[in-house]
């Protein structure tokens, strides 16, 4: 069943470190930090410099909005409103496909699955979407499984 | 060994009752804990010149509470901070005392953690009922995941999925501490419980059940910190600060997933420079405490902590063994788990009452230092309590340590 979370009951106030980034969610881009000096790339967007090199010449990189579920947990108990009609719902931490570097750093970022918890596994392939908000000035990404993968593991009560 | 090992040491202890809701101040809990310590101490108010206190914008300060109780103090501040503070704040203490800034210290924590603001941001009555996020919540309540079980519990699945660990390793640190509260008076929850009950709780946060999470309440604690030529003329014996580590930190923040491995704590880090200071192993630790905003705190820290290798706390802690009486006594008075939350001040305090062979339980004479040590009368001191290691946890990426010792050590 979809998960559905009630925006309305949400306020989002973009800073001036991150404006380009919810700009670039409007447009159904999926954008995390790049370093200008050493190329080195994160997540959240709200970190002003960059921690290879301390460099404060940053920019962005568009991703492909395609990852690899590296943990997650499941919320029963919901804490934001906005989540009450939502639970069970699953927020994983995913692993980007083309943000991995020499140095083996990878960038991680995290986001509400759309699927529910029988359908995920940390290993599993997914990717980025865009969900329409109460505010015309936000969208906001979520992901969903993709494809199937060997090596998954799946909690078990 | 450190310079200062030995060199101070705490000699107060003191707390509110665990409340909720308290239906008071943050200022009244403070005055009331504060005054308290002093008292178990014996010291009066010309003995106290240093005041210092932690909080996350949810609290009254030092400069109101020394006012209030008619202290002129040579030194104050409060810092911003939960978790974790407590040992860094006895570690500034001794550094202050050192320098000559001030001679005797108290250092309190007092939140309404139940009624007022409570972690995750949720409001008293329940659900936030609309959200504003704004900062680093710009990239978390957006997808429903603000609370620290929610967070700490990304790190703990990674962690099941790493190591093999099961939730019934959860399980031994929960029924262990609330065994503990079992036979502590003061404790909020004392029904013993089984690795069953903990099993059936229901579903917080996957992997967290209820029994995963510690308590939420209204309470205000402190300990006071002085150098050890005065600890000889007060109340009680000293107890000795061996060494620690402060608010270690990792390289990435607690909000950087994107750290190689997720459950690779700020522990990791500090371990070998407290028990340096300190001049001890693990082997000579007879009991811990181990910061328990959940149970995968504890279980992570003792592995962080050099108890047990990487990806052994599972195991570490089968069959009993944080219980006391069994080789790794922890958080005797049953810690955020089970007695309450005071964002762990109270896991000093219990320590040091331990390590005084004072510990307040059932035994008529533990006043006096004697005990039945008969847990079915509710004994809870543990036998020849000598040294303790007290392990702090702020986030992943942030812990301190307290290595203590009393007179018998």
């Amino acid at each position: 069943m979809p998960v559905t979370i009630d925006y309305s009951k949400l306020r989002i106030i973009p800073d001036p470190d991150t404006r380009e980034w919810w700009d670039a969610t409007r447009q159904h881009k999926y954008l995390v930090r790049r370093c200008n000096r050493c190329g080195h790339k994160w997540f959240p967007p709200n970190i002003p410099a960059c921690s290879k090199c301390m460099s404060m010449e940053i920019g962005w990189f568009e991703t492909a909005g395609k990852g690899v579920i590296h943990s997650y947990v499941v919320v029963v108990q919901p804490i934001v409103g906005a989540f009450v009609g939502a639970v069970p719902y699953v927020v994983a931490v995913i692993e980007l496909d083309d943000c991995k570097e020499e140095d083996g750093s990878v960038t991680r970022v995290a986001g509400v699955l759309t699927n529910d918890e029988t359908e995920v596994a940390i290993g599993l392939p997914c990717e980025v979407l865009f969900e329409a908000t109460n505010d015309p000035k936000i969208v906001m990404p979520r992901w969903r499984v993709s494809g199937s993968a060997e090596n998954t593991w799946k909690f078990s009560e | 060994m450190g310079a200062l090992t030995d060199k101070y040491c705490i000699v107060g202890v003191g707390e509110t009752p665990q409340m909720r809701p308290s239906n008071r101040t943050t200022l009244s809990m403070a005055c009331e804990a504060v005054t308290k310590a002093m008292m178990d101490a014996g010291l009066a108010a010309s003995d106290i010149d240093g005041m210092t206190s932690y909080q996350v914008a949810d609290s009254t300060s030092s400069a109101h509470v020394a006012t209030a109780l008619g202290l002129r103090l040579n030194y104050c501040l409060d810092i911003f901070g939960g978790g974790s503070s407590t040992e860094a704040l006895v570690a500034h203490a001794i550094g202050l005392i050192e320098a000559g800034y001030a001679k005797t210290i108290v250092c309190f924590r007092s939140m309404n953690g139940r009624s007022g603001r409570r972690m995750g941001g949720q409001i008293p009555g329940g659900p936030i009922p609309v959200a504003t996020a704004m900062d680093d919540n710009q990239f978390n309540m957006g997808w429903g995941w603000t609370t620290p079980a929610q967070r700490f519990g990304m790190s703990a699945m990674r962690y099941l999925r790493d190591t093999g660990c099961t939730t019934k390793a959860f399980a031994e640190i929960a029924v262990a501490h609330r065994y503990h509260a079992s036979l502590n008076p003061k404790a909020r929850l004392r029904s013993p419980i089984t690795i069953d009950d903990h099993q059936r709780s229901r579903w917080v946060v996957k992997p967290f059940r209820l029994l995963d999470c510690c308590q939420e309440t209204d309470v205000a604690a402190a300990i006071i910190v002085t150098s050890r030529e005065r600890a000889y003329d007060l109340r009680h014996p000293p107890v000795f600060i061996m060494g620690g580590y402060a608010r270690t930190m990792t390289e990435a923040p607690q909000w950087n997933y994107s750290r190689p491995v997720l459950h690779y704590v700020a522990g990791n880090y500090g371990w070998k420079r407290a028990f340096g200071m300190a001049g001890i192993s693990h082997s000579d630790v007879d009991f811990v405490s181990c910061y328990d905003a959940f149970t995968f705190t504890t279980l992570i820290q003792l592995e962080a902590n050099g108890f047990c290798g990487p990806g052994e706390a599972g195991e570490f802690v089968k069959g009993g063994r944080l219980q006391i009486d069994h080789e790794l006594p922890s958080n005797l008075s049953g810690g955020h788990l089970s007695e309450g939350y005071t964002h762990g001040v109270q896991m000093v305090i219990e320590n040091v009452r331990q390590l005084r062979h004072r510990a307040d339980d059932a035994c008529p004479e533990w006043r006096e230092g004697r005990h039945t040590y008969d847990r079915s009368k509710g004994c809870r001191q543990v036998k020849n309590a000598r040294i303790c290691c007290g392990m702090a946890w702020g986030w992943e990426n942030m812990a301190s340590c307290l290595i203590l010792r009393g007179i018998a050590a």
